[in-house]
């Protein structure tokens, strides 16, 4: 790579072969091209051949490995014709003659989203850029505008929620204003937030807990309990995710990039919350009912095969809007605030109640408190 | 002798540098969340985020309860028919006889009728106002205070903002309902409901 700061990646397949002297056109290393070899190498050239084939490896992690790599010209023909057969497509019809402007510029749009970076690495322009072509190729697929915020976190803001369980009646306005805001998909009903039904007297037995009741509530002798992602501030979801799709903002909003998440679901694995939701059929939300504000990070519309959870909708948070729950419930259960703000409800709360949070042994550190009056 | 006690040396300092590092979270330099507060909020002087216009069109109104000053919705302009002196000319007890009857649909469900009745917070004699247990006059617009007094623990908990809804965003100014904006004073009691959902896809999976 000519530019190191590059965040994208390059084939620069003419420098490699000034760099490694020792290698031929064949990709062989240490013998010539056409001798077979010796059948027992010696040890000092064995050590010479692993190093030349996996010293970089040592070095160098994530992707590097796979595109930083010594290459030979049967391989690099193969890389190439694979991706060509990708971009084969995309190219002819921006090209054609006979295709429309707007049939170009899709296929322009999804040619360069198909190869941004990760969106914790953009620049400001380049956030910018990509919300905006993501803004663009909705409104020529359906003909609807959106709007679409890149916001960062605000500075001195660090985000806290609290619950308290004995204000909660099990009424689940909540749950479905937060399916509406976030654009949750409709068919497999998916929903980032819980509400467990306790018997009083048993304390938290997730086991016997039900949260899918339905009857009038509260029920007696019962009480409720919601669960969400906690946006943990040590998040063992973001330290297992191979490809650093999901990262904790510095407002401690724990975030998905659903563009680069690869549905390995190891943070769903590692999440002790059952804070995460998968993609398993494309989510379909109804054309009315989309909300159109949204926010890279936060609602926009997922595709099959991607991770996602609450972000305490971050769309609402970073402007001073509370979340769609918190506006949601009737009863007053939730409280959320800027941690940071020593004159802030949330605040207050956790200084003056009796506060806890789920496995806090663990040392996840969630930033969601639940209290009693 | 003496690269005895070097060995023993290193092998204590790395012991020690060991220590060190592994009482470490990766999280940074703070151990807990709380510790990350303090120290982050040491330093606090406001975001450049407000909330003031999610309030919309409700007018609010400053009150200062001991150390918290906060906004709440103006109440006088939301009850119908007020001021209540327009038809409450006299004093209570001249117009029961004479005049037609009214208010007859409100019946208390608040506390029971040793501890309250109508006149625990009305004043016969001056409807404009409420009044407290002593017979001192409480604005309309102030009657968390009437609440209070029985309702001490709610009270303190509303002050300080973990009890009741807040009208705008989590940002300063701190706008929040007062108590007659989620409790009718009459009828204080949360109704039971039926659930706003039922996941039908859950029963199926679970089966």
């Amino acid at each position: 790579m000519d530019n190191n700061n590059k965040k994208w990646f390059s084939l620069n397949l003419s420098n490699k072969k000034k760099q490694e002297p020792g290698t031929c056109e064949c990709g062989k290393t240490s013998e010539g091209c056409n001798s077979s070899g010796n059948d027992h190498l010696r040890d000092a050239d064995f050590d010479a051949a692993v190093d030349a084939t996996i010293a970089e490896e040592r070095t160098k992690d994530g992707f590097e490995q796979v595109f930083d790599v010594q290459m030979d010209r049967r391989t690099a023909f193969k890389k190439l014709t694979a991706s060509l057969l990708i971009g084969a497509g995309a190219v002819s019809t921006s090209c054609s003659v006979i295709a429309g402007d707007e049939t170009k510029e899709k296929a322009q749009i999804d040619w360069e989203e198909q190869f941004k970076g990760n969106y914790k690495l953009m620049t400001r322009d380049e956030k910018e850029s990509t919300v905006g072509r993501l803004v663009r190729s909705y409104q020529l697929r359906t003909g609807k505008n959106i709007s679409m915020s890149s916001k960062n976190a605000e500075e001195d803001v660090l985000f806290g929620y609290a619950f308290n369980i004995s204000k909660c009646q099990g009424y689940m306005d909540c749950v479905t204003a937060c399916v509406e805001e976030n654009n949750l998909d409709r068919n497999s009903q998916m929903e980032y937030i819980r509400i467990h039904e306790m018997k009083d007297g048993k304390g938290f037995n997730f086991n016997e807990a039900d949260d899918n009741y339905y009857h009038e509530v509260p029920a007696e002798g019962h009480f409720y309990m919601g669960t969400q992602c906690f946006h943990c501030d040590n998040p063992p979801c973001v330290e297992v995710c191979p490809v650093q799709a999901t990262w904790r903002e510095d407002d401690g909003l724990v975030v998905v990039d659903y563009d680069w998440c690869v549905g390995c679901r190891y943070c769903m694995a590692a999440c002790p919350y059952d804070g995460r939701r998968f993609n398993w059929s494309t989510p379909e939300v109804p054309e009315k009912e989309v909300n159109k504000n949204q926010h890279y990070l936060g609602n926009r519309l997922r595709k099959k095969g991607v991770v996602e959870k609450c972000t305490f909708c971050v769309q609402r948070s970073r402007v001073g809007k509370n979340p769609a729950c918190v506006d949601a419930c009737p009863t007053g259960a939730r409280i959320f605030g800027n941690l940071l703000d020593p004159d802030s409800t949330i605040r207050w709360v956790l200084e003056n109640k009796k506060v806890f949070r789920l496995k806090e042994d663990l040392g996840t550190e969630p930033k969601f408190w639940y209290f009693m009056d | 002798m003496n690269r005895h006690h070097i060995a023993i040396n290193f092998i204590c300092a790395f012991f020690l540098v060991l220590l060190v590092f592994s009482c470490k979270h990766k999280e940074g330099e703070y151990h807990s969340i709380t510790d990350k507060i303090e120290a982050e909020g040491k330093n606090f002087h406001g975001t450049s985020i407000s909330s003031e216009k999610y309030i919309g069109d409700i007018k609010t109104i400053e009150v200062t309860e001991n150390e918290h000053t906060f906004l709440i919705p103006e109440r006088k302009s939301q009850i119908k028919s007020y001021t209540c002196s327009e038809c409450h000319s006299k004093p209570l007890h001249q117009m029961q006889s004479s005049v037609k009857k009214a208010h007859w649909q409100i019946a208390t469900e608040h506390a029971d009728t040793n501890t309250m009745n109508c006149a625990t917070c009305h004043d016969g004699a001056n409807m404009d106002d409420l009044k407290s247990i002593t017979g001192t006059k409480i604005n309309f617009n102030a009657s968390h205070r009437l609440c209070a007094q029985c309702h001490t623990r709610q009270f303190e908990d509303w002050k300080g903002g973990a009890h009741g809804k807040k009208i705008a965003g989590w940002a300063p100014p701190r706008a929040s309902m007062t108590c007659v904006n989620c409790h009718n004073p009459h009828k204080p009691h949360f109704k039971s409901k039926w659930p706003a959902r039922y996941n039908t896809q859950k029963v199926k999976e679970r089966k």
